[in-house]
């Protein structure tokens, strides 16, 4: 076991850990924080992204003793986001979520396309998006969402 | 599934970290970003004693702008080569592999060394690198030694690093204004491990023609002197490198067995010098 | 006059922005997006342990000794320490349906690989998976059945000693004369194709939590499902419980596709344990078990002779089907689900003369199939679909006319086709034109004979299909399963405030029915959308109901809930009424009021307080049964609504790679009266895209020994955003004359058709090569190597 500081949604949390315990769960049942879901436990499908250091990373592939030290943020801690709330709706007016499984991790990944990528077109929107696995929607919400956010903030930079 | 019990130590040194290699006798693994050593671990194909987390030493962070090379560490990951916050010794060409390193949250946390490390002939720094003649920088208890990434890889998952080395950096030599690259992969979609991987460069100035096939079952196959390829695809240069030599080599490297993946390596190496032609 | 009657429910024409035919935003949204979805893994109770499953590594063997570590002996279990748990059997009654029963934990032999041997608890997973590992089974390996060929061979290793053969079930159909056509006709094509097995793969694998609840002397079992009422009638079985000692809850369900339509050996180990132990047990399925040991679906092989006039007129359709079954029967639908359907659905939407089929279900050492989107539609439309293409590279004519000259016309509906499936409408013909429109084929045929710059090879294809959907009573009757939907129930309820509460059996995990099911209640009562609380996934508080699967929900809870909401407002028009002071028959419900024809009206939530806070001030005929009402519903015909699509699709084809590129992608499809066209259309693209993957990238294959050679996302390959075009749908809507609001059962629709039209197109692009694909799906590797057999034949070096 090894004792651990970190910042999770910008509180301080101290804990001892299994050094085998990835982040995902120590967010999950550590910090009860089950906002960001495991689908695959291998690095491949995405639903476990959350935010560390400000850069989104897998949490079943990062162990919770390598964190320490990090700010961590998960979907719970981007509440009051401005990328991410305008997100919550766009996702929602285009249908870019079906059973959000999926949906934490999309919300990671999209909001790292809308802020690094700002002016992505839609091929790479899509490229950015491929780390992302989505079994229900067949991600055409969840692009036009993105490209919706995007010309939300394009519109209103060029606004005098 | 979840890893198997480990140990775990984060070493603020590069001798420290050497040490614990060293006493751990094999049973360690190195973590440089995890981003392959994570699943192993999660799915208990890999069950070490010990993990050392080399992330945090200051040298396998560093980078250096030498004269002729760029001295990148270890544990500088692919999102830093992509975005540029390294110094490029090759006009573009690394941030353009990193960027198509499987996916943005990967190369947040995965490193080049640690993919060189890991050794996988499908990854895309071993053939990469190979190709831009960068050298490995170990470090080990013996001290230092330089091994050019064309011979890094022993084998598929196989390296000569030893059990107690670890990979320091990888130092990138400058491409000259007129050098050329080609690259080209064939992956069933984005972010999946090539099937197929050529790397081409030419770089007259240096008097580099330098061609690379990679994500072959084993070590990248490199052909040092590509001039015959390389020239004829430049539009001049005789007895050209032709096909047949190529998939002679890749017989050779064990990949005539499988008709499809001597195929498929052949159109990425022929696609790679298309990139090279000259316009 | 009846109750129902006074409810003003024509959509047309209604006034209201929320009711059935409004793209209404999700009310399920906006927790899912805040992370605050509930799903089974997020879910913790006090005293909770984990359990592992230990499981077979090899594919058939008899199960030895099991060595449990010292000391541990109380945290495992094994298939003997579960002697009072029975067996799953799930029996058809359909002729020569042969059973085999599936103990939860193998007891002495395991017939597949992933089958669960032991059970091991924990404190955390990682604790449970450390003592699964610790174990020491002895396998003693038998000859393993990895095919259908294998299963058929004379002599072949039987799964199940009694049956006498691998056979679970062969199912024939005969109609006409099929040789005598066959003797006569112009034309006739022959095809061999394959589908491969696939993996459902929603993203949240499955998940049971388990619990003794004393209080209620209750089994409460948190499981992530479809079918929560179903989980409950098998885990009584099965446990030997009644079922008013087991609640099933299905929180929120990330993904099911039919993975979650079944009863899971896991969930009744679970349940069990929960029982022995006396405190909370929790197992969540990890990807891997999910790929290797899950269930799989979809391995066809299908032989199909073919004989048309020369304009390409089907005349016989002759089809020898083998559908690889896995080891055992599911239950409630059996492994016989796929093979038993495919007689009647491989007809499709065509008018022809002569038919036969024989198909067969065969048991093989690999995972039991489960119903997967479409269930043996996608493979019964890619046989039929792939055949027209046949015939029309036979006879030398435009795929596309082909389909108009064969499908049934729009004058002689409703039709009942050949094996006496009763279409009930639409226009099949001017769908293919709408659809060749909007791919414009003709653009197409220009670009093709042109060339591409880059040396690809352009096609497009084709695929009409139509989507039998809510199979009702008489359709399940005859298969003497374990379950038959009858009435479809919903219970409604008026709060003191006026807020609706609408409770269902069915299941939403994905299919937005909190959203869709409160815009009927909204049609019907007016009641605001955002004060419409739908429940669902709870067998304590929702009515009976066999779940969602079958495109059934909106058919059938939508009905439902259409009739509890008509049978409320009957209630409250009395009330209202006598509220008024004018008769019962002077007032309509519309609007969230009860209203008289000259605009008096009281609203709905005054009629609410009444009942609950004044019950002085009702009249004395008032309707004890107040403002909770079950109603139930049945479709007027319940033979199956009939959607159905064109899918058209434009590929282009690296000759060297091998890759396939979708360039462009339009379905056509009428899907009946849409409650919310948002929602529908999310349904048809996510079904398509799972389609794309089956045509192009899902496969899960087994070595000889029966093992799966896939057990993670990267040797699995789902298809992500870069492997999805740009798509365009055009709805029609042909109201079903049969259900409420004239709905029809989409839910699966997209998955059946995409298949079959970008193999149609990907021949279309090697039809100059002489090349044809003929198994999907269509990897780089299998379209280079149908490339080289059409050089070899052509006698040309490759």
């Amino acid at each position: 076991m090894k004792p651990i500081r970190l910042t999770v949604n910008g509180k301080p949390v101290s804990a001892v850990v299994e050094p085998r315990q990835h982040l995902g769960d120590f967010l999950r049942e550590h910090l009860l924080l089950t906002a960001t879901h495991l689908g695959c436990e291998q690095g491949v499908c995405g639903a476990c992204t959350v935010l560390v250091d400000g850069v989104p990373v897998r949490s079943c592939i990062v162990y919770a003793v390598a964190c320490d030290g990090a700010d961590v943020r998960t979907l719970e801690g981007l509440e009051e986001d401005e990328v991410v709330t305008q997100l919550r709706a766009a996702m929602s007016r285009h249908h870019g979520l079906q059973c959000g499984f999926c949906t934490p991790g999309m919300m990671m990944t999209a909001r790292d396309i809308v802020t690094r990528l700002p002016d992505a077109d839609e091929k790479r929107v899509r490229e950015e998006l491929s780390g992302n696995l989505c079994r229900c929607t067949g991600y055409v919400g969840i692009v036009d969402a993105i490209r919706d956010v995007q010309e939300q903030r394009k519109s209103r930079r060029g606004a005098p | 599934m979840k890893a198997a019990a480990f140990d775990y130590e984060r070493p603020p040194t590069l001798e420290r970290a050497i040490e614990l290699l060293r006493a751990a006798n094999g049973d360690a693994k190195v973590l440089a970003g995890g981003q392959s050593l994570g699943p192993m671990l999660n799915l208990r194909l890999a069950t070490p004693r010990l993990v050392v987390d080399v992330t945090r030493i200051p040298e396998l962070r560093r980078t250096a702008d030498e004269r002729d090379a760029v001295v990148i560490g270890a544990c500088v990951t692919h999102a830093d080569i992509e975005d540029g916050r390294v110094p490029d010794a090759t006009r573009g060409v690394m941030p353009g592999v990193a960027r198509a390193i499987a996916y943005r949250a990967v190369r947040n946390r995965g490193t080049v060394g640690g993919s060189l490390a890991h050794a996988d002939p499908s990854a895309d720094w071993p053939t990469a690198l190979a190709a831009l003649g960068a050298e490995a920088m170990i470090a080990g208890p013996a001290g230092r030694r330089h091994v050019p990434v064309a011979e890094f890889l022993s084998g598929a998952f196989e390296s000569t690093l030893a059990a107690d080395e670890i990979l320091e950096a990888v130092r990138v030599p400058k491409l000259s204004a007129r050098a050329r690259w080609g690259f080209h992969k064939v992956c069933r979609k984005p972010g999946k491990f090539a099937e197929a991987m050529s790397a081409v460069l030419w770089d007259p100035d240096r008097g580099v023609r330098r061609a690379v096939i990679g994500a072959t079952d084993s070590r990248p196959i490199t052909i040092g002197d590509a001039r015959g390829s390389v020239d004829r695809s430049r539009g001049g240069g005789a007895d050209a490198l032709s096909e047949h030599a190529v998939a002679a080599m890749l017989d050779g490297a064990g990949l005539g067995g499988d008709s499809y993946s001597r195929r498929i390596h052949l159109v990425s190496f022929r696609r790679a010098l298309a990139q090279i032609q000259s316009t | 006059m009846s109750d129902s009657a006074r409810a003003d429910d024509g959509h047309a024409g209604s006034p209201t922005k929320q009711g059935v035919g409004a793209r209404l935003e999700r009310k399920e949204d906006d927790r899912l997006l805040r992370g605050r979805g509930q799903y089974v893994g997020d879910i913790r109770l006090p005293g909770m342990r984990e359990v592992a499953f230990v499981r077979s590594p090899v594919a058939h063997a008899v199960v030895g000794r099991i060595d449990i570590p010292d000391g541990r002996r109380s945290d495992v279990f094994v298939g003997r320490d579960l002697a009072d748990v029975e067996p799953i059997l799930c029996v058809a009654g359909l002729p020569g349906f042969k059973a085999a029963s599936q103990p939860v934990l193998a007891v002495d032999r395991v017939l597949h690989v992933g089958m669960a041997v032991a059970m091991c608890v924990g404190d955390t997973r990682a604790q449970a998976e450390d003592l699964a590992e610790a174990l020491a089974v002895d396998y003693r390996e038998l000859d393993v059945v990895h095919d259908v060929r294998k299963a058929r061979e004379p002599g072949a290793t039987l799964l199940h000693g009694s049956w006498g053969d691998n056979l679970l079930l062969t199912s024939d159909l005969v109609v006409g004369d099929v040789d005598a056509v066959a003797r006569s006709a112009p034309v006739s094509v022959e095809l061999e194709l394959r589908t491969a097995r696939q993996c459902m793969s929603p993203m949240e694998g499955r998940g049971v939590l388990a619990a003794w609840d004393s209080r209620m002397d209750q089994l409460v079992v948190h499981t992530s499902s479809q079918v929560p009422h179903l989980v409950r009638a098998g885990l009584a079985r099965f446990l030997g419980l009644e079922e008013g000692r087991i609640r099933v809850i299905a929180p929120d369900v990330g993904g099911g596709f039919g993975y979650k339509s079944i009863l899971a050996p896991e969930e009744v180990c679970i349940a069990w344990l929960a029982m022995k132990l006396r405190h909370p047990v929790r197992w969540l399925e990890d990807r891997r078990e999910q790929l290797t040991a899950g269930a799989n679906c979809r391995e066809h092989h299908y032989r199909i002779r073919a004989h048309a006039d020369r304009a390409g007129r089907l005349l016989a359709f002759d089809v020898e089907a083998d559908v690889d079954s896995g080891a055992y029967s599911v239950y409630p639908f059996t492994g016989a689900l796929e093979a038993g359907q495919l007689p009647s659905m491989l007809p499709g939407p065509y008018d022809f003369g002569s038919y036969r089929c024989r198909s067969r279900a065969v048991v093989t050492n690999k995972v039991p199939i489960v119903p997967y989107r479409g269930v043996a539609r996608p493979g019964a439309c890619i046989a039929l679909e792939l055949t027209i293409d046949a015939i029309a590279r036979a006879v030398g004519r435009e795929p596309y006319a082909v389909r108009l000259d064969n499908l049934v016309p729009p004058q002689a509906m409703p039709f009942d086709n050949i094996t006496g499936k009763h279409f009930d409408g639409g226009d099949y013909p001017a769908s293919v034109r709408r659809a060749v429109d909007a791919i414009d084929l003709a653009g197409v045929r220009v670009r093709q004979a042109r060339g591409e710059s880059d040396g690809r090879l352009i096609g497009a294809g084709f695929a009409f299909f139509n989507e039998q959907g809510s199979v009702g009573t008489s359709a399940y009757a005859k298969w003497g399963l374990p379950l038959c939907p009858g009435h479809e129930q919903a219970k409604v309820r008026l709060m003191p405030d006026g807020m609706l509460e609408v409770a269902v059996g069915i299941q939403s995990h994905g299919q937005g029915l909190e959203t869709s099911l409160a815009q009927i209640a909204h049609e019907v009562l007016g009641v605001p959308v955002d004060r419409i609380r739908v429940v669902h996934g709870d067998t304590a508080l929702t009515p009976y109901s066999i779940g969602t699967w079958g495109s059934r929900s909106m058919v059938m809870g939508g009905g439902a809930v259409a009739r509890a909401c008509r049978a409320l407002a009957g209630r409250l028009a009395r009330i209202g009424a006598h509220a008024l002071g004018v008769p019962e028959g002077a007032v309509r419900v519309r609007g969230g009021e009860v209203a008289t024809g000259d605009g008096r009206a009281v609203t709905i939530d005054e009629v609410a307080r009444l009942w609950y806070l004044r019950p002085q001030e009702l009249p004395p005929d008032v309707d004890p049964g107040g403002l909770e009402v079950t109603g139930g519903y049945r479709a007027a015909r319940d033979s199956g609504t009939f959607s159905y699509a064109t899918h058209a699709v434009v590929v282009a084809i690296d000759p060297e790679t091998g890759q396939v590129e979708i360039l462009d992608y339009a379905i056509d499809e009428d899907a009946g009266v849409c409650v919310n066209p948002m929602i529908v259309e999310g349904q048809i693209v996510g079904g398509t895209v799972q389609g794309i993957g089956t045509a192009l990238y899902e496969e899960m294959a087994f070595s000889e020994e029966g093992q799966p050679l896939a057990s993670t996302f990267l040797d699995y390959i789902l298809p992500g955003a870069t492997e999805v075009p740009p798509m365009r749908l055009a709805h029609v809507e042909t109201p079903s004359p049969y259900t409420e609001f004239g709905v029809k059962g989409i839910g699966e629709s997209g998955a059946i058709g995409s298949p079959a039209a970008i193999l149609n197109a990907i021949n279309d692009a090697l039809k100059p090569l002489g090349a044809v694909i003929a198994e999907c799906p269509a990897t780089p590797r299998r379209v280079l190597a149908a490339i080289d057999e059409a050089r070899n034949r052509a006698g040309r070096p490759v």
